[in-house]
């Protein structure tokens, strides 16, 4: 098949979303098929330039490159996923969540636009009509579909890609930290483990490994950990390649990871992989679809408190927190977290 | 400096335009700037497609990323050199040709056969005449194509050459019993006027063709015909080669022939003139006249048998005279500044 994935690319910025298109076209091509990425760049600011990339997508034509037609169209990600194609599927990483569970949040800034509300309709008119124009809609995530379903009314079911390199995660016995994987900011939440620290009864450890996205935030952290006394039972290692990654993961007691409302989350994946079980949190989104509770690991209320609780617990008792990383394991093989289901799906 | 490279692109085709938006782009990067591409696609078919893409082109936005300022876009192709930036400079590799000089000649296909054409035509022209000139600097990649924008749109730039890939690599040796015709055979590359005029020639003449074919009834009719006119022993299809097959064979050959109709640009002739050896060309091969001087670098010939044939004679008699063409084409190249050090030092200012 000639398939193409369309998605929109930020220029200079490279994130998560990016190497999902490649690890896809990879295995695409890997599979047999011809498969090229198409990245049309998009601006997100003043509100009305939203309006203007949309129209600018539906006027493209990927129905043929060449006289030869493109057998298949995989959207990922707003507005892209809105060109128009006969053969198209949606495999969406997200809507344009400013217009959707971020409006009004304190981190964007929409609604603060006189225009913003208008573009808003705009934006969930064009989701709501055009989305159903394509073959299927899956997401990467139950998380995204809930999403799509409260605010567009539109049914899409979950295909979760596997993590970069599945292959190469191994485990090891467990030593006396706990591995919290995230780059640095207030969504992932790292000051909420460090008020947590401070209330377990146990001398429970963190190794924090991620680059900072936010100085301010990172500065906070810091502080808070000096406040608190906790300098000589918190690690903070930045930027960490990924094989030391890796060996982070085999070698820690269990994962930690309470990001506030995920949309999907690798580091669930990578834990599952690395057979150790997950704390995360009731609001934490993605990670609540792959950890079942006190069977994989602790979902804790988002607060220091419950978050202290779980970390105790998993410290106190290590065999448990093997079976659990183990039975973790089994999780993920169940899922079928794999690419060829993936391109099964979005092929079919 | 953040710089964007914009072009246009037809997905699973990678052609000239591609090859020189990477090279471009190392080299930026190599001049320490932050250099990314922006492939916008584009599809000419049905004719009235092609206004759609002009519009969804002028609606994208390239002036940030993340509130932080793009310094610079570049614009390579139509449509997509028509995204507005406040300090853009076009660097045209080609205009839209279907509604310029290609409207002449029907037998290229293209607009003229539309019924709308007509209309997209005038659509096409005017959005060039315009927009164009909201650049802060256009530069073309050769004299021809500054030429037509001139004639038609009216707008005056200067062409910027390029270097070939790996333009260090190429070197000469002493040359061997063989013209080199390096190109994909097609139509419009006219491996046929070469065969046609090997047949006439006195000498005994030999040529040896590099490429892919880039139509299969092109290549079985050349190779048909070079049986009927009993050439099989002086004529080598090697079909393509890697860059230093490639390499090695223009190093050891006696000349170059290269007798396109119209090319734009032509990197086969700075290829030549890089390995010291004389360029056969044809009057109205457009490109390589830009570089090729007759009876000093090469030898232009009338785009006829006779005329190819009689220019493949005297290179192939006189070793002396091709070898001093051949160093007098090296010694241009030098003079005419082709770097991509000016290129990017035009492409900034």
């Amino acid at each position: 098949m000639r398939i193409l994935i369309v998605t929109v690319r930020v220029p200079f910025v490279r994130g998560g979303a990016e190497v999902l298109a490649e690890d896809l076209c990879r295995v695409l091509i890997e599979a047999g098929h011809q498969a090229e990425i198409v990245a049309i760049p998009f601006k997100s600011y003043p509100p009305e330039r939203i309006l203007d990339q949309l129209l600018a997508c539906r006027l493209l034509d990927l129905s043929e490159t060449g006289g030869a037609p493109v057998d298949r169209l995989i959207g990922l990600k707003f507005p892209a996923y809105l060109i128009p194609h006969p053969r198209k599927v949606i495999w969406m990483l997200h809507q344009h969540r400013q217009a959707y569970d971020l409006w009004q949040h304190p981190l964007n800034d929409l609604h603060t636009y006189a225009n913003g509300l208008d573009v808003r309709s705009a934006i969930h008119a064009a989701d709501m009509k055009l989305l159903p124009q394509s073959r299927g809609i899956f997401t990467i995530s139950r998380n995204v579909a809930l999403r799509l379903k409260a605010y567009c009314g539109l049914d899409a079911t979950p295909l979760y890609p596997p993590p970069r390199d599945g292959g190469r995660f191994h485990t090891r016995p467990a030593e006396d930290f706990l591995y919290f994987p995230s780059r640095i900011n207030r969504l992932k939440r790292q000051d909420l483990a460090l008020r947590a620290l401070a209330l377990t009864r146990s001398r429970v450890r963190i190794c924090f490994s991620g680059p900072a996205d936010d100085r301010g935030f990172e500065r906070e952290c810091a502080d808070l950990s000096r406040k608190e006394a906790l300098q000589n039972r918190v690690q903070w290692l930045g930027a960490v390649s990924e094989e030391e990654k890796r060996d982070l993961y085999a070698r820690c007691l269990g994962v930690l990871f309470p990001p506030l409302d995920e949309d999907y989350g690798y580091i669930t994946l990578e834990a599952l992989l690395a057979r150790k079980a997950v704390i995360t949190c009731a609001d934490s989104g993605g990670p609540l679809e792959f950890v079942v509770h006190r069977e994989t690991g602790i979902i804790a209320e988002p607060t220091p408190q419950s978050l202290a609780t779980a970390m105790d617990d998993l410290w106190d008792d290590r065999d448990r927190a093997k079976q659990w990383g183990d039975a973790g394991r089994q999780r993920y093989s169940d899922l079928r977290i794999d690419w060829g289901n993936v391109i099964e799906n979005l092929l079919q | 400096m953040k710089i964007l490279v914009a072009t246009s692109g037809v997905p699973f085709i990678r052609g000239a335009a591609e090859i020189l938006a990477g090279s471009l782009l190392e080299e930026l990067s190599e001049a320490g700037h932050e250099a990314e591409l922006t492939v916008i696609p584009f599809k000419d078919y049905p004719p009235n497609r092609i206004p759609d893409q002009i519009l969804a082109c002028r609606l994208l936005d390239l002036t940030e990323s993340c509130g932080i300022r793009i310094d610079r876009v570049i614009g390579l192709n139509f449509p997509a050199y028509l995204i507005p930036h406040p300090h853009k400079v076009i660097w045209l590799q080609h205009q839209h040709r279907s509604a310029y000089d290609l409207w002449d000649q029907p037998a290229a296909g293209g607009l003229v056969h539309s019924p709308d054409g007509p209309v997209i035509r005038e659509t096409i022209r005017r959005a060039d005449r315009e927009l164009i000139p909201e650049a802060e600097a256009i530069y073309t990649q050769s004299l021809k194509v500054s030429d037509r924008l001139l004639r038609y749109c009216g707008i005056a730039a200067a062409p910027l050459y390029y270097p070939p890939a790996n333009a260090l690599l190429f070197y000469k040796s002493p040359p061997a019993d063989y013209f080199f015709f390096p190109s994909p055979i097609n139509a419009a590359n006219r491996q046929w006027l070469a065969i046609q005029a090997l047949a006439q020639c006195r000498e005994r003449v030999r040529i040896r063709f590099a490429g892919e074919p880039g139509s299969r009834t092109q290549q079985a009719e050349c190779v048909h015909a070079a049986r009927k006119l009993k050439l099989n022993d002086r004529i080598e299809w090697l079909g393509g080669v890697s860059e230093d097959r490639k390499r090695d064979l223009y190093a050891h050959c006696l000349g170059v022939v290269f007798p396109p109709a119209d090319e734009d640009y032509g990197c086969v002739t700075l290829e030549a003139m890089l390995s010291s050896k004389p360029v056969i060309t044809c009057s109205d091969s457009g490109g390589p006249l830009e570089f090729v001087l007759d009876r000093q670098t090469g030898l232009v010939a009338q785009p006829t048998s006779e005329s190819l044939a009689q220019a493949m004679d005297m290179l192939w008699a006189d070793r002396g005279c091709g070898a001093a063409m051949g160093e007098a084409g090296r010694a241009r190249y030098r003079d005419l500044h082709i770097s991509w050090a000016n290129v990017v030092e035009k492409l900034l200012c």
